[in-house]
């Protein structure tokens, strides 16, 4: 039986009392198949499981690629912690093509967050710029979602094994991100999805980026670790301001005082960018377009009441106090404005549009 | 053999409770020669077994001889069950006559209810009006403390007494029936607090008036502080008075149950009860192992039940909640019996958004995703979709708090109520045609939200008689675009539980 060298990397990889680190020692000084001949008493398996694991990849339609290939990324050449191996869903020169920026943030954002997440992600990506993000909850699931079939190609970086995708309610955006981009992991497919694979994932993410920029984050969010390693590697670091009120802004608010660059638009990450030497056209951003006129409330309740609105949520008791309107002619009038575009409301709070 | 007295077996009608419904009873005594001692047979609890121990006290202590024979008790229908200290009182009837105290003709056309204290006073006995109902259409002696109460379904049937040495100089015709005290020793229900105490929370107060209007279920989500049970316990003061049926009804659960009864025995307000969120099935629909009681949904009939940290009672215990708010009676089966008790309740119910109880401030709640999702999944859907109304609370302005103007108070609110009720009522009595009259704007309002996929369709049912109910809080036949506007904002607290 003749399997090729990388065959016996995933074996190894597979191993669960082999990390990251025991891999890269492994395979730094001899080729797989050797070191897997060596390590065979750990790990206990025959030619045939390799053989099997190996076909579970080929099977998935899982590339594997390994330091000194020509698929290898070159963000990775020369990192300090670079992968032994990679896993990759779609198409794996995705990986190698610039520039890439990591769009990153909590898994519980505000509409806010999540807003300016996709908006970052579309124009991003529209100007030719491929997103990097982790295909979590929140704000890496907007991100992607902003920047599927938008222009460049995305890249989703995953923290457990390709052949289960997690969070399961993401399932459809990872196979959208695989068909556009790329969705790549340290992780071989058939292991679980342990704490410690987070961060890993997070410091991979970063490695993979340009310009790391956070939208929102808590103060001890694991965002911080995505950006540790990019300042450990000299990545740009890039937040999106938002309310000092907003425990999810704690996080970018905490790193724009450190130093990182305020991200009002997509222009200002093109801006870092090119600074860094990639050179692309700097766009327009949707994101602070002058607002286009709009219809005006027309009746005297109706002006009360958006006056009293503002670009914050507002809940009904605070509108009733300030317009004093009762209930029912307060709920009619914002009705009427949420018609006209003016207004909207959402779970009882109402915000200006 | 010396045969010094004859055998002698005495009769007297009694009743026991079972559930809130009276059984009639017939206490026989037997007296006979033989070992002196006192048996007691017919399927009696411990509390009736006990009752050798008090009634021999009890007659001992009035000054009545207790005859040295050999003397059963049989509480006839021997099949069912008897619980309660209430037959205390026709055991020593029944021993007396059989001793020659009394004669058999002066018990003759009564029931005897009330349980015996060692010194031979009456005492109160709970569920008067169900064994009241049982020994109908016998005359009744009762404790004096019970007849108020027994004279609810009796009327002049009922006397009392307060010591059992009383009751035999009354019967013996020594002495009338003495005067039903003006006062009794029960203490007075304590009035409902009022609305004009909350400040602010105009949404809160609006979600009061119309769940008390339209008899709309409520959820209140809101986070600590904001005031969600503060304005649950000002609901039942916005009902209106119960009517002579209905407090009745109350009036006997909450008998049965054993519950203090107000001075003029009669509860005519609707109740307001509010289990703690630790209460057990049992506890919430009633049971028990064959002395069935009445649970918290059925004392909280005709009035409100309000649930207090929903999101933290047993899924059990909310999950039973679903029949008796669909069928308005609950129906308690066990080996014993089925027994039916009422469950018309107002259902109130409040919730935090999240475990840290801020989520409904953007960015604010420090939960994970995780233990969000799981606090979501205890208000099943089915539950969730019993309340009308689901209404986010946020927390009162300081500046409000401290203004110190008081708000408006619970009579001007409940006036309003009782207008909107009586609207209603006089809608429906005509005809079978009550499709509510909407305004063209509204109908195209619901039918935006209907094609935007922001409504199901019970959704649309529940709004439009929500929107039917404020309509007729503001006195007018058609239902208005802000009427409907108000209905959709008032269950707009969904999105917090929902997803």
């Amino acid at each position: 039986m003749s399997l090729p060298e990388e065959a016996y990397a995933v074996a190894l990889a597979s191993v669960p009392s082999i990390g990251p680190a025991t891999l890269r020692g492994l395979l730094g000084s001899d080729p797989p198949s050797v070191a897997w001949a060596r390590t065979r008493g750990a790990s206990g398996g025959s030619v045939h499981d390799v053989a099997r694991i190996w076909a579970q990849h080929t099977e998935l339609g899982i590339s594997v690629l390994m330091p000194g290939q020509a698929s290898w990324p070159a963000r990775l050449a020369d990192d300090p912690q670079a992968p032994a191996v990679l896993f990759c869903l779609g198409d794996p020169s995705v990986l190698r093509r610039a520039p890439t920026v990591a769009l990153v943030g909590t898994r519980a954002p505000t509409r806010y967050g999540i807003g300016v997440a996709a908006q970052l992600g579309a124009d991003l990506s529209g100007a030719g710029v491929s997103v990097v993000s982790g295909l979590a909850l929140g704000i890496d699931g907007a991100a992607h979602e902003g920047a599927c079939g938008a222009g460049a190609p995305p890249i989703g970086v995953v923290a457990g094994g390709l052949d289960d995708p997690y969070p399961r309610r993401h399932a459809r955006l990872w196979e959208r991100v695989a068909e556009h981009g790329a969705v790549v992991s340290e992780s071989s497919a058939g292991v679980g999805t342990e704490k410690w694979r987070f961060p890993a994932r997070n410091r991979l993410l970063a490695a993979l980026s340009d310009v790391v920029v956070v939208v929102e984050s808590r103060h001890h969010g694991g965002s911080r670790h995505t950006v540790d390693a990019a300042v450990e590697r000299g990545i740009p670091v890039g937040a999106v301001p938002g309310s000092i009120r907003s425990a999810t802004s704690e996080g970018p608010n905490a790193l724009l005082a450190d130093g990182a660059f305020p991200v009002c638009s997509a222009g200002d990450i093109l801006v870092a960018l090119s600074l860094e030497g990639a050179t692309v056209p700097v766009p327009a951003s949707t994101l602070t377009q002058p607002r286009q006129p709009r219809p005006h409330p027309t009746s005297g309740t109706d002006l009360r009441v958006h006056a009293a609105l503002s670009p914050d949520p507002t809940s009904l008791d605070d509108l009733a106090r300030v317009t004093g309107l009762d209930v029912s002619a307060l709920c009619g009038a914002l009705e009427r404005l949420a018609r006209a575009g003016l207004a909207v409301g959402i779970g009882g709070w109402w915000e200006r549009v | 053999m010396c045969d010094r007295s004859p055998d002698v077996l005495a009769a007297v009608a009694s009743a026991t409770l079972s559930g809130a419904v009276g059984r009639p009873v017939s206490v026989e005594v037997h007296v006979s020669n033989g070992l002196p001692g006192f048996t007691i047979v017919g399927l009696p609890d411990a509390a009736v077994r006990e009752a050798r121990d008090r009634v021999r006290a009890a007659i001992l202590s009035s000054g009545l001889p207790w005859p040295m024979r050999r003397i059963t008790a049989n509480l006839a229908p021997s099949g069912v069950r008897k619980g309660g200290a209430g037959l205390d009182l026709p055991i020593a009837i029944g021993l007396l006559v059989a001793a020659g105290e009394l004669s058999p003709d002066c018990t003759e056309g009564l029931a005897f209810c009330g349980e015996l204290g060692l010194n031979g006073s009456l005492r109160h006995v709970p569920g008067m009006i169900a064994l009241a109902d049982a020994s109908s259409p016998l005359g009744m002696v009762v404790p004096l403390c019970d007849v108020r109460e027994a004279a609810l379904v009796r009327g002049d049937d009922v006397h009392g007494a307060a010591t059992l040495g009383d009751l035999t100089r009354i019967l013996r015709g020594q002495s009338g029936w003495p005067e039903v005290p003006a006062q009794s020793v029960v203490p007075r229900v304590p009035s409902a607090p009022d609305l004009s105490d909350v400040r602010g929370q105009a949404v809160g107060r609006r979600a009061l008036e119309v769940a008390a209007a339209g008899r709309h279920h409520l959820l209140m989500i809101g986070p600590p502080g904001s005031g969600k049970t503060m304005l649950a316990e000002r609901l039942a003061g916005l009902l209106p008075p119960l009517p002579p049926a209905d407090a009745l009804t109350v009036t006997r659960i909450h008998s049965a149950a054993g519950c203090a009864l107000p001075d003029g025995a009669l509860l005519d307000r609707p109740p307001f009860r509010a289990p703690h969120h630790q209460a057990s099935v049992v506890s919430l629909v009633g049971g028990g192992s064959w002395s069935l009681r009445p649970g918290e949904v059925s004392l909280a009939s005709h009035g409100v039940l309000f649930l207090d940290e929903l999101g933290e009672f047993p899924v059990a215990a909310l999950e039973a909640l679903r029949q008796p708010l669909e069928e308005r009676v609950i129906r308690v089966s066990r080996a014993g019996g089925t027994v039916t008790f009422p469950a018309a309740f107002l259902l109130v119910a409040a919730m935090n958004p999240c475990p840290c109880g801020e989520g409904v401030y953007e960015g604010a709640c420090t939960c994970t995703p995780a233990s969000r999702a799981r606090y979501r999944r205890r208000i099943s859907a089915p539950l969730l979709d019993r309340f009308d109304l689901v209404v986010p609370l946020s927390r009162p302005d300081p500046d409000e708090l401290l203004a110190g103007t008081p708000g408006e108070p619970s009579a001007a609110v409940a006036a309003r109520v009782a207008a909107a009720r009586a609207r209603a009522t006089a809608r429906v009595a005509p005809g079978p045609a009550s499709r509510p009259e909407l305004a063209s704007d509204a109908e195209a309002l619901l039918a935006t939200k209907l094609r935007s996929g922001d409504l199901s369709a019970r959704g649309l049912h529940k709004v439009s008689r929500v929107a039917r109910t404020v309509a007729d809080l503001a006195d007018e036949d058609m239902v208005s675009f802000a009427h409907v506007s108000e209905a959709l904002f008032l269950r707009a607290g969904r999105a917090a539980v929902v997803a």
